[in-house]
């Protein structure tokens, strides 16, 4: 990545971007002392700005980095690029583990979820599939079993188990 | 008050109350134990089943967590040479050269032994003083409120390790997280986007899920197995359960007046905003040090050294619970959460919580004071099995705090809202830990704003807008000089020193 575009600088315009969202929601808001006494933007109008500062500070400090400050990623023997492909498959699956709950229920998607993951970490320390999809196969089915006989048997917690 | 203290100690006696510190203990050993898991972690993927629990039932697990979190950040330290907290960091230069001298048992025990003390002692501390404070803080007029809340606001921000630029960002962050729905003051919605769901704001559990659970999860899949600590083996030949039982002679190594002086520096540090477990152990360890009679064996092995840092750092928890209680003020990301534990039950941690609540919350004391004498006995049941603890399966505890965090979070709010907002708060807490800003003032901020906000809000009514109120009562200005001072001796004087180092060496 180029010295003007690294990741520090893109997390902080991303930053920047989210306290603009945040901002224009001020607007509807009033002025912060309209009725005489400190309103419902007086604090948020205060956070806006100190985030615009704080981001400006830290984006001057990041330009102003020597090159070799920079981070170094870590790099397995099994997954390519696991610093950004990792939390990529974790967000990914976590992502269809909400909607296939919804849609399929608890069992078939927590068990599924269990089962990549398990999958997943088993395969990046062994790098082989067989003994991973083993693993990953007996703890998905005592996880699932588990987590339903916490929540809905010990705690009493609702769950929608079977959606199909 | 004894009588409600042997009320809390009865209700603890009740098989099921005991159970649930038993569940507790056991998990604050597995996730203190475990390099990269924290006692912080445990307690937040509890956060969701404590829906299903009762107040007092939920604080003795929590409870249990607390103290077997913080001893537990020892086993690995001492067997492998890897802490698994940061609390354990100290004990690990004695506690591994001992492990490498073939006295691995012995340090265990030693290590457990003195954690029961520290612990005791804390507990004690803790039921007497809780009281006190209380009466004393419950004199705080509004102003006075919003400097104590400030307080603790700029104190996690400032013990915040790396930037303070960022720190201070992170918290921004979560206070603004904490405006999203209906104004505290007036039947007016913020930031809901339209949404219904936004307009009931974002509830604490997703935040906590998100920022601790989720963002551990995903910064997991990043590292690569070979990195992590996970598959080291500790090389030691099955010991029996009594070889955890430190013998006469190892115990004469250890003055009696260590683990006293120690555990007292331990409560003492953990009542400070910011102290901690890691703070309380380095410093009684170098005290211990400062008055051994054999100084030089300091580092290369000593009984002593192990002693007053584990005796530290478990006494640290009951002088750390004392601000949380009596004034709402959370030293650190564990007591940060165990105030989200007590909101979500309709506590609020502060002055008045004692005096209305002391019932609810004396089997929490006794919770303390029972786990402490579980740690001792918790080395001589499982100490062959944490010679092993570092093996467990990463898939396994990872697919468990994912599988747990998500589906709990549904659990307890029956919301597949809540669930994208716990996944959208991991997500941004993974990319904050990955550029360097830390996600427990990010925390506080969520827990405080509403509170900070308000108390600011009155205490600018009642005086006409004039921000002299803060200065005029005396209370405020007490506090708000003590935040100065805070602010002085952990980031300006440190920051001042580390530049003169730097200069002189130049």
């Amino acid at each position: 990545m180029t010295r003007l575009l690294n990741g520090q600088i893109l997390f902080a315009l991303g930053l920047a971007f989210l306290n603009t969202v945040y901002a224009s929601q001020l607007l509807e808001m009033g002025r912060p002392f309209a009725s005489g006494e400190p309103g419902p933007s007086f604090l948020p109008a205060i956070l806006c700005g100190f985030v615009y500062i704080a981001i400006a500070c830290i984006l001057i400090g990041e330009i102003r980095r020597r090159p070799e400050d920079r981070d170094t990623a870590t790099e397995s023997d099994t997954v390519p690029m696991i610093g950004m492909v990792g939390p990529i498959i974790a967000i990914g699956l976590t992502c269809l583990f909400i909607v296939g709950f919804f849609y399929v229920g608890y069992l078939v998607s927590a068990g599924l979820y269990a089962f990549l993951i398990t999958l997943y970490f088993n395969y990046e320390q062994n790098g082989t599939w067989t003994r991973s999809l083993l693993i990953a196969l007996v703890t998905s089915v005592a996880l699932t079993l588990f987590g339903w006989l916490f929540f809905v048997k010990l705690f009493d917690l609702y769950l929608p188990i079977w959606e199909l | 008050m004894l009588g409600q203290i042997a009320d809390g100690f009865l209700v603890l006696a009740q098989p099921a109350t005991f159970l649930y510190l038993l569940g507790g203990f056991l998990l604050g050993l597995l996730f203190g134990a475990i390099p990269g898991l924290t006692a912080t972690l445990a307690i937040a993927l509890l956060l969701p089943f404590t829906f299903g629990m009762e107040v007092t039932e939920a604080l003795v697990m929590v409870a249990g967590i607390y103290m077997a979190g913080i001893y537990a950040g020892s086993i690995t330290g001492i067997t492998l040479n890897i802490p698994g907290a940061p609390s354990g960091a100290i004990t690990t230069i004695d506690g591994h050269a001992l492990m490498k001298r073939g006295e691995g048992t012995q340090a265990l025990g030693m290590s457990a032994l003195a954690s029961s003390i520290g612990g005791v002692i804390g507990a004690v501390v803790l039921i007497g003083l809780a009281q006190p404070v209380s009466s004393l803080a419950l004199l705080f007029q509004t102003p006075d409120k919003f400097s104590l809340v400030l307080l603790a606001v700029v104190t996690v921000t400032i013990v915040a390790s790396g930037s303070l630029l960022k720190a201070m960002l992170a918290m921004a962050i979560g206070l603004m997280i904490s405006t999203v729905g209906i104004d505290p003051m007036v039947p007016q919605g913020r930031f809901d986007f339209n949404s219904f769901h936004l307009i009931e704001g974002i509830s604490l559990l997703p935040a906590v899920i998100g920022l601790f659970a989720v963002s551990e999860l995903i910064a997991q899949t990043a590292i690569p197995a070979k990195l992590g600590h996970a598959s080291a083996v500790a090389k030691i030949a099955n010991p029996r359960r009594w070889d955890f039982l430190p013998s006469r002679e190892r115990l004469g190594l250890v003055r009696p007046f260590t683990y006293v002086k120690s555990a007292v520096i331990g409560v003492v540090i953990g009542m400070l905003p910011g102290g901690g477990a890691s703070m309380a152990s380095f410093i009684a360890y170098a005290e211990a040090k400062r008055s051994a009679r054999a100084p030089e064996k300091f580092g290369d092995g000593s009984y002593e050294g192990l002693a007053a840092s584990e005796s530290a750092n478990n006494a640290m928890c009951g002088g750390a619970v004392i601000p949380l209680l009596t004034m709402g003020i959370p030293g650190d990301a564990v007591t940060a959460v165990i105030f989200g534990v007590l909101l979500i039950h309709g506590l609020v941690p502060g002055p008045a919580l004692l005096g209305e609540n002391f019932a609810v919350i004396a089997p929490m004391f006794a919770a303390l004071f029972t786990a402490s004498i579980l740690v001792f006995l918790s080395v001589l049941i499982f100490g062959p099995f944490y010679l092993r603890l570092s093996q467990i399966n990463r898939g396994l505890l990872y697919a468990f705090i994912a599988m747990i965090s998500m589906v709990g979070v549904y659990a307890s709010s029956f919301s597949y809202f809540q669930m994208w907002m716990a996944l959208a708060i991991g997500i941004l807490a993974f990319l904050m830990r990955r550029f360097g800003y830390p996600v427990v003032p990010a925390l506080m901020g969520v827990i405080l704003g509403p509170y900070l906000e308000e108390f600011l809000r009155r205490s600018l009514i009642v005086s006409d807008g004039d921000p002299m109120v803060f200065l005029t009562s005396p209370a405020s200005a007490a506090l708000l000089a003590l935040t100065v001072l805070f602010v002085w001796l952990l980031r300006v004087r440190p920051a001042r020193r580390g530049r003169l180092s730097k200069e002189d060496a130049a």
